[in-house]
Formats: C-alpha cells, structure tokens, sequence
C-alpha cells in the first residue's frame, strides 16, 4: 500500500482540562474524498485546525506523503495544504482576482526589491499568476466577476471563490470546513459536481459537513467523530449500516438526523 | 433613523425639488451681485468691492463674489440641463454655496462687531450674506428633494490622444488649484482677512470639486488615469515642477511647499504601514527624526558626532537604513502582538525616542540644544536654497529644495504604488483584512509586517535626511507624540492606502496652519476635533482607496435604497 | 537604606495614584475592548475642575479645608464625570461596531482636544498652576521614612476605592451585569441587560476614580499642568496591561509595581529620573511581548 498523501496519527488535544481531541487517527489516500461527521461541539473544528497547523496537537503527529507537518497555517498551506473556513473568510475589500491572487502568494517568487522595480521577470511571473488565478475562477465557475469585490458575491459564489482561492495554492490535499453550509439544493449538488472536478485534477479532499446526505454522496470513505473520538471509519455504505453511528449520533435514524441538524442551522441563522 | 428622516424630507420636497434649485442658483447670483457689507470695517475694506460704499461696479465680480456667480451659474446648469445623478451634485453645489457665503457672512459679523454688519444701513441693504445663505440652504434642500442617487459611472471610452488631454487638462486643473490654495489670501499675515479669504476658497474648491464628483468625472478620470499610469505620472510630475512658475512661486511659498513635499513622503511611508498593512503606527515620526538625526550627525555641522561630513546621497542613505533597522525592531513585537497592544508598543517606542533623544542619549541628538548649523545642500556650488537664475527667467530661493523634494514625493509614490500592486502589497492588504486567513493561505505574517514597518521607516529617515539639511537644525522637539499623530490624521483624512490621499491630507494638515493665523491658539483643538468628525461622518477619508471608495459608495446606494423604500411606503 | 525605603515609599504613593487612574483604563476595555486613550485627559480635566471649584468658594470657605477639599472633590468627580460621558455618548458610541482604529483614533482626537480646550480656556492653564492647601500638611514618619499625609491619603483612598468597586462588581446586581457585558455582549443583552447603560456605567465610574485622583495629585504635587493627563495616562494604561487588562486586582497590583519601577528607577537605573520614563516603557513593551494577557489575565484562544 503506498503512503498516504495525508495522514492523522493518534492527534490528541487539550485545552486546560478539556479533551478535545482522543487519539484521532485519520488517513488520506491520494485521490480520494474523506468525510469526517459528527455532532455539534465533536471536535471536527479543532481537528481541522490541527491539520492545518493552526494548533498543535498535544500528542500526535499529522503527516503529509510522509513528512511530519510544521506548526505554522503558513508553512502547512506552503507543504501543500489549502483549507476553507467555516464562516467564509475571503477578504473583503479586495477584488474577486484579487483574493485568488492571494493564493498565489506562496508559489510566486518575487521577493521585495522585485516587487519594488517591477522589472521583466516580475511582470512574467505576476501575468502568469493572474492567468492562473482566472483559470481557476473559471474551473469553480465564477466567470465575469473578477473586479467585483468579493463581499459583493452572494453567498454562494463567495464559497465557491473561496475555494478557488485555496486551489490557487496548488494544494495536495484539500480541506473543507462545512463547504455546503447555507446552501439551496442545487448549489449543493454543484458544489457536489466541483467536488468531483477537484478530485479529478488529482487533489485529495477532506470535507467536513453537517449534511449527512452530501457526505455519502461525495466520499470515498467517512469518519465519524463523537466527543473527540473517532467512532467509525469506512466506506458510506458501512458507515451509514453501524448501528453505533445511528446510536451515537443522537440516537435517530440518519434522515431525522440531517432533519435536526438543519433545524439547528437555521436557528443559528 | 436618519434615512427615515431623508425620506420625509424627501416624500414632502419631492415635487418641489427642481423649481427650489432654480430659485437657489437665482438667489446665488443676485449673492453675488449684491453688495456684503454695510460699512468698511476696522481691518480695512472686505475685499472683492462688496463694502458698501465702494460697491461701484455690481457685475465686475472677483474673488468669492466669482464664486458665488459662478455656484449660481452650475446650479442652474445642473437644474436645467440633463445632469447625471443630479441631486448629488446639488447637494455638493448647495453646500459649497452655504460655505461660501456662511464664511465671510460670518466673519463680517465677527469683525464688523453684530449682524448690522450684514444688513441694511440707513435705508441701504447690503444683504449679500443673507441671500447666499438661503440659495445655499434652498438648494441643499432641493437636492434632497430630488433624491441623491448613486454617482454616475460614465462607461464611454476614448481614444489614447483624447485621454492624454483630458488628463493634461485635469492635472493642469489640480496645479492651477493648488497655486490658488497656496495663494489665494496672501501670505501669512500680510492680509488681515487671508483666513476668510482661504476658507472660503476652500468652501469653493470643495464645493466644485465634490460636484464634478458627484457627475462622476472624478471617477471617470481617475480611471483613464489608472488606465493611463505612466503618462498620468509624468504630467503630474512636469504639473509639480511647473509650480515654481506660477504665482506661487516666491520664496515663502517655495518653503511651505518643500515643508508639506517631507511630511507628505512621510506620510506616504506611514500609508504603507497603517493604510495596506493595517498596523496603526503611533510612533512613526521618531523614524523620521532618527534619518534627521543620522543626516544631521554625518553633515559637518559644529555639533555633529561626527567631526566629518559625508555627500548628502551617502548619508540620505545611511540614514533610510538605520531608520529602517528601527524600523524592523519596533515592528518585531508584531510577531506576537496584535490590534491595539501594538499601536500601544509603537507609542512606547515612539516616548522612548523623545525621551532619549531630549537626553541627548549617546551623544547624538545635542539634547535640547539641538543640532543647528547644518550647511545647505549644494550641486555643483549651488546653494539649494538660494534663488537660481536660469537665462532670463529668474527663480525663487528654496526652489531647488522644492525640485529635490518634488523628486523625493515621486519616488516614496512610486515605491508605495509598485508594492501595492504587487504580491507583497496584495500580502499586506490580506493580513489587514484578515489575519487568520491570510496565514492559512501561506502567507508569513511576522515577516511581512516586519517588511511593512522596515520599509514605511526607511521612507520615513529618507523623508528625515532631507528634512535636516532643509531646515537646518535637527531638534527632538520637532518628532514629538503629536507629530506622529498629525502624521497619521494626514493618511486618515487623506484616505488609508491611497497615494493621492496623503498628498491632500499632508497639504491640508500642514498648509492650513500657516493659512488660519487667526485661528493659531485653537489649531490643536480644531485638530482633535476633526479627528473625532472624521472618524464619525467619514471614515474612509476624502480621497479613499479604490476598494474603500468602493465600499462607501455601496453604503450609500443602500441608504438610497432604503429611503426609496420608506418614501414608496409612505 | 534609608534612601531606599524613602523610594519605595514614593513608589507606594505613584502606584496608589496611578491604580485609580489604571481602574478607569481596565474597566472600559473590560467592557467595549477600548483603549479610552482619553482617560488620563479626563483625570486632567478633574484636577482641574477641583481647582476651579476651590477658586469659586466664598474666601471663608477657602480657609476651612474640612469643607474646601470635600467640595474640591465634589467638583474634580462631577467635571470627569461629565466630560467621560458626553464623550461615551457623543464620541464612541456611534463607532461602536465599527472597525478598531475608528475609534482608538477618536480617543486620540478626544485626548488633544481635551487637553487643547484646557489650555486654551482655562485661565493660565499654559503655566503650572499651585493647588490649594487645603490638604493635611506635614509628614508621617516612620523612623528615617516620611510619608507625607496627602501620600497616606492617597494610598488609603486608592485601595479603599478598588476594594469597593471590587466588591460591588463581584456582589451587586449591576456589577454582574457588567461582568456578563463584558464576557459576551451579544448574550448579556439576550438576557435583558441593557449594553448602553452597563457601558455609560463603567465609564462613569472609571471617571469617579479619575477625579479622586486628579484631585489628590494636586495635593500630592501641588502644582498641576496640563501634561500630566498624558503622561500619567500612559503610566497609568501601562499598569493596567501589567496586571491583565480587565482585571482590577491586576491593575492595581500593576499600578504598584509601575509606581515602584519609576521611583526606583529614577533612583538607581544610569541616567537617573531623566530616563525613568524610558524603563517604564520598556517594561511596557517586555509585557505586551511576552506576556500580553499580564499577569492575572487569561491567555487569548486564538480563533478560527
């Protein structure tokens, strides 16, 4: 079996007296959707943000294609880790291109003193990023709107863009933090589609989601996390049959579950 | 609440709004056409021939009589011809009228001791004040009444050869305006009513100018601009250098001129650290006076550490640097502190500063006996601040100084614009925006804050060198808390990140006190108060960055919005 | 030894004055995360008001002190508390929600044009003004140590006063008001608080500790100037972050320990009382570098 493209070993973490996180093990096999499901307050968060190096883990390791990843968001997105956030944080005021460009940041080169004279080569690099980062608007489906500020996009165009901006950083591996949440049928099922696509360009995917039903739709294989342990791990059909999932997951058959947790969305809302 | 109160005003003035600008524009011209003082006051005559007694020749109109006339005539032109976003450019004429008018109305009566002044004497009227207050309060209103609708977005296109001279047109605009702003009222006290002469231009400047905004012209030539950088650069810069030329060109207004080009590159420097990284810098003015102190002590004055003096260049750049090494340490903190504990760590590294530098801490900065007696620079055995004579045309002392910090503003803008739109400055705008995020797109926020804070400083000492040989003597005094803070009013008024921004806003910070002799003793106060109005009613400050400008115009197109609603529910 | 004691004693004496000005800094960031950069202007603004209250008594209750200084009290609290809450009203509470610079900038306008509108309006107020004497004269000694009785004064005014606000924020009804306020706006307000009234409260009351020390730092200095809003401010805000913004225990533990830096310091630091100044500051930064949350806040949870 060849080495994971991203790989979880026994993260633990632990805030003053609380746990978190219980020896979450998770592995990413290169190509592949994984789900990670759980009730509110589970831990997906904070394992989300131990895998991007936003918090260290207590104990464990998190690995990608074998390599131990530092502690630092800036040099896990370097390592090849892109992420998108719960509560979409694009930045605002800056144009639609703009943002995408932001994600080029970390593969261009131009240090100081060439962004300074905009010299030859400064110009080939930054033509080549905007050309990028328009391809990439285009592949999420946002075309005619790259000097619109961001903050403008409806909401579903914001999450889409915000996905175009972490593709821009020529992940491995992305992570998606809820990518559906706040979204009509039809803009989950393209989400769904651009899920897919992204796979298809050879990027693994990490999604954490409410919507149990976009979950077995879209994954290769599902986790499911509860109190900060990992409670279940295989395929949607497997998981979807534990009678511990159904138990655990407050105790109801799956479709009153998403039912519930919808409910609990909208009173957030 | 206030678009509810819009609405009213506007459901009950809406028919009224055209025949109300029609009949304001009218009473603006009569303004100008009658005379605004009853008798010749104390100080000497008002000027422009609107005393009374010498009210000779009615339609031979001058100075703010010229501009009310000409706010009469651009009312009536808005009124009658199909104007774009016509209520907002109303609005902005009507106030600009109310300006005019409120200003010398309300310094004859102030001078000429109670309202008789601007009234009727023995049987005589000389109610000039009067009538333009109410066109101005008529015409405000009836802007309201027909709505103020977002500004105009003019999509047509032009040829390269007409967009080269609309912008030489529009540059030759800003140059006349700003040999007028300098001029206009006289230098210094030479004039007793220079500080009402002054801000009504400016009531006048501001009214047009917000009106041609408001058609969006402004907007549409900022954009060929954008559009047309390189040229647009060049013309500003031959504007610039033109000025010598004009009728400011005299010594004094050469040396004001040179004083505002320092402050104006160093606040472009401070934009860099507050306006796209979005670090408040509350100290930033000791960078300035570590470059000044650098300079100062390489220069060859009699109190300088060192006992030899280096070519400007070498120790302008001696000086960029140790600024910016100060620079980089002051911005170390930001690898741990964020928000306002910084801003509170650059304040105290900023006190560190005046309290050493007053303690003449190592030897360097003389205390507070200052370092005086820093020669002049020189080119080829010409002194920069003596007067220069060039075949037949002869040119004002400084005038040199001028040119050199014509060159430095350049520079400092070329610098802040190239790393603007550039992966380091789209880096800083993603950290202002969103700290968090910016680090999880790979960027390293430690060491682009340290960058912001080593470059706006660099700028800053650079800024500093030139001012010591300029003025001559380097004092701690002149880098104290209230400098930093100017500075920063000037980016904040101006508009955070933008370039155009902290020209105006260190013009204004700087050319209005020499300007408002009559108001020295409240100067500081007046300033504290702006902070607060500006922060309050404008946040985005005068000339916002496109983006921001853009966020304000959505707020008003909402209010718009929202007043529509409330009228149609009414 | 002696000289030692004798500075620690002052230091004492700074602290205590510094703590009811830092209370006024804790409290209000506890609150609405604001620095009121303006605080130190309002205790300015207080030293003043005593002063031109003494300056309007009838001269025979010029000569009786148990009634001048009272009402010299009376008159410092009443202007602070005027001035903090015309300027809550008027100048933050409209930015309120805004971004963070708008209205730490606005402090900044409010600190100069207070200081500005003293200086301007108050008669003489360019010079340093005497203050009164209607404090208790002479010295405590304690053997080669002399505390003067308006130091004494100050230190039992000053934790008297932050054991009373402590108390009455631990206990009363409007305290834990506050205390919810500041913890989640968004709930205490769910929960029937009123956000305006908790804030305008904790504004007043910083103003109260604000003027008790405007007043007693006539009587301690006896003469006041209109510099001495910024520079104790900043002491002052410094305390503050020292101990744990937020924290009362905290600001007055860190008013003391910056009182006590500054006198020792002057004292034994190269450079002397000209540079005492400096050390503060650098204390300042030391803090806020490596250990912002001070020494009795909580750590930040950085959020995600």
């Amino acid at each position: 079996m060849s080495t994971p493209v991203l790989e979880a070993r026994d993260v633990s973490m632990v805030f003053g007296g609380l746990k978190a996180l219980k020896g979450v093990t998770l592995t990413l096999e290169e190509g592949k959707i994984v789900g990670l499901i759980g009730p509110n307050g589970a831990g997906k968060t904070t394992f989300f943000n131990c895998l991007t190096g936003l918090y260290t883990p207590t104990t464990g390791q998190v690995l990608l294609k074998g390599n131990v990843l530092p502690g630092d968001p800036a040099k896990v997105t370097d390592a090849g880790v892109a992420r998108t956030f719960q509560n979409i944080r694009l930045f605002p005021s800056m144009t639609v291109l703009e943002n995408v460009m932001v994600g080029r940041h970390v593969r261009m080169k131009q240090g100081p003193l060439a962004s300074l004279f905009h010299g030859p080569a400064y110009q080939r690099g930054e033509k080549a990023a905007r050309e990028r980062s328009r391809e990439l608007l285009a592949f999420v489906g946002l075309n005619g709107v790259d000097d619109e500020l961001s903050r403008n996009l409806p909401y579903g165009d914001q999450r889409r863009l915000e996905i175009a901006r972490a593709l821009a950083t020529d992940p491995a591996v992305l992570l998606l933090d809820e990518p559906t949440a706040g979204m009509n049928p039809q803009e989950t099922e393209a989400t769904q589609q651009l899920i897919f696509r992204i796979r298809e360009t050879g990027v693994s995917v990490v999604v954490i989601e409410h919507d149990i039903k976009f979950i077995f739709g879209l994954c290769d294989s599902v986790s499911v996390l509860v109190q900060g342990e990992l409670l279940v791990e295989g395929s949607p059909a497997v998981v979807r049959a534990d009678p511990r999932v159904v138990e655990a997951y407050l105790g109801k058959p799956p479709e009153e579950v998403q039912h519930d947790v919808e409910a609990a969305k909208g009173e957030q809302a | 609440m206030s678009t509810v109160a819009i609405s009213e005003k506007r459901s009950a003035l809406a028919p009224l709004g055209k025949p109300l600008a029609i009949a304001g524009g009218v009473l603006a011209v009569v303004a100008a056409l009658l005379p605004w003082v009853t008798f010749s006051l104390n100080d000497g005559n008002w000027p422009d021939k609107s005393t009374l007694q010498f009210f000779d020749a009615p339609f031979l109109v001058t100075g703010f009589r010229w501009h009310m006339l000409l706010f009469g005539v651009f009312i009536l032109v808005a009124a009658l011809a199909p104007t774009p976003s016509r209520g907002r450019v109303l609005r902005a004429l009507g106030w600009g009228t109310l300006a005019v008018s409120f200003i010398n109305a309300l310094y004859i009566t102030i001078k000429g001791g109670g309202l008789g002044a601007i009234t009727a004497l023995d049987g005589e009227v000389a109610f000039g004040g009067v009538v333009g207050v109410v066109a101005g309060v008529l015409v405000i209103l009836a802007s309201y009444g027909i709505g103020i609708e977002p500004v105009a977005d003019w999509k047509f296109k032009v040829s390269t050869p007409v967009a080269y001279l609309v912008l030489l047109v529009a540059f030759g605009g800003v140059l006349y305006a700003v040999a007028a702003m300098l001029t206009t009222g006289g230098v210094g006290a030479s004039n007793p009513y220079a500080g009402a002469i002054f801000l009504s231009f400016l009531g006048f400047a501001g009214g047009v100018l917000a009106a041609l905004s408001g058609v969006g012209l402004v907007r549409w030539i900022s954009a060929l601009s954008e559009e047309h950088r390189v040229f647009s650069v060049i013309v500003l810069a031959a504007c610039a250098l033109l000025l010598p030329f004009t009728d400011a060109g005299n010594e004094y207004w050469m040396t004001v001129a040179a004083n505002i080009g320092i402050y104006a590159a160093t606040a472009i420097g401070l934009n860099i650290v507050v306006g796209l990284a979005g670090l408040l810098d509350l100290g930033y003015v000791a960078f300035m006076g570590i470059g000044a102190l650098v300079a100062a002590n390489f220069s060859g004055a009699a109190t300088a550490y060192f006992g030899f003096s280096l070519p400007f260049p070498v120790a302008a750049a001696i000086a960029a640097v140790v600024a910016g090494i100060f620079g980089a340490i002051v911005g170390s903190p930001t690898l741990r502190v964020r928000g306002d504990y910084l801003a509170i760590v650059t304040l105290a590294f900023g006190e560190i500063f005046t309290r050493s530098a007053q303690n003449d801490i190592g030897g360097f900065t003389n205390g507070s006996n200052a370092i005086p007696g820093i020669p002049a620079l020189s080119l080829f055995g010409a002194e920069f601040n003596r007067s220069i004579t060039i075949g037949p045309v002869k040119l004002p002392g400084g005038v040199l100084y001028y040119i050199l910090i014509v060159l430095l503003v350049a520079a400092t803008m070329a610098v802040f614009a190239n790393l603007k739109f550039s992966r380091i400055g789209r880096a800083w705008i993603a950290i202002r925006e969103d700290e968090d995020a910016a680090r999880a797109m790979g960027i390293r926020t430690g060491k682009m804050k340290i960058l912001a804070f080593l470059i706006g400083a660099m700028l800053a000492g650079l800024a500093g060198a030139v001012f010591a040989h300029k003025n001559g003597t380097v004092s701690y005094e002149s880098f104290k808390f209230l400098e930093s803070i100017t500075l920063l009013a000037a980016v904040i008024l101006g508009g955070m990140g933008s370039i155009p921004g902290a020209v105006l806003g260190a013009s204004l910070l700087f050319v209005l006190p020499e300007k408002l002799r009559d108001f020295e003793e409240y100067r500081l106060m007046i300033f504290g108060l702006a902070l607060i109005l500006i922060m309050r009613f404008r946040p985005v400050g005068l000339i916002p960055d496109a983006h921001r400008r853009a966020e304000m115009a959505e707020k008003a197109d909402e209010n718009a919005e929202e007043a529509h609603v409330e009228a149609r529910k009414a | 030894m002696s000289v030692l004691l004798q500075q620690l004693a002052n230091g004492v004496i700074q602290g205590a004055l510094i703590a009811l000005i830092a209370l006024g800094y804790t409290m209000v960031y506890g609150i609405i995360q604001l620095i009121n950069f303006a605080h130190g202007e309002v205790f300015m603004v207080a030293s003043y008001g005593g002063l031109a209250t003494f300056t309007l008594l009838p001269d025979d209750l010029k000569k009786t002190p148990a009634v001048a200084l009272p009402l010299m009290f009376v008159g410092g609290i009443a202007v602070a508390v005027l001035v903090a809450v015309v300027m809550e009203r008027f100048a933050y509470r409209p930015l309120r929600g805004s971004s963070r610079l708008a209205p730490l900038i606005t402090a900044l306008g409010v600190s100069v044009f207070l200081q500005e509108a003293v200086r301007v309006w108050y008669p003489d107020a360019t010079s340093n003004l005497p203050y009164p004497k209607v404090f208790p004269e002479g010295n405590l000694s304690l053997g080669a140590v002399n505390i003067p009785w308006t130091g004494v004064l100050l230190i039992v005014l000053s934790v008297g006063l932050s054991i009373i606000l402590q108390t009455y924020i631990n206990k009363s009804r409007m305290g834990r008001a506050m205390r919810a306020t500041a913890q989640d706006p968004d709930t205490a307000k769910l929960m029937g608080v009123n956000p305006d009234r908790v804030i305008v409260l904790t504004f007043v009351f910083g103003a109260v500790l604000a003027g008790v020390a405007g007043v007693m730092f006539g009587g301690y200095l006896n003469n006041i100037n209109i510099d001495m809003g910024f520079q104790n401010g900043i002491f002052a805000f410094t305390a503050a972050v020292l101990g744990g913004v937020g924290s009362i225990r905290g600001a007055v533990v860190g008013a003391f320990i910056i009182g006590l830096i500054k006198t020792l310091s002057g004292q034994y630091m190269p450079g002397g009382t000209q540079y005492d100044y400096v050390w503060i500051f650098v204390v300042l930064i030391l803090v806020l570098v490596f250990r912002p949350q001070g020494l009795f806040g909580e750590p930040e949870r950085v959020r995600a």
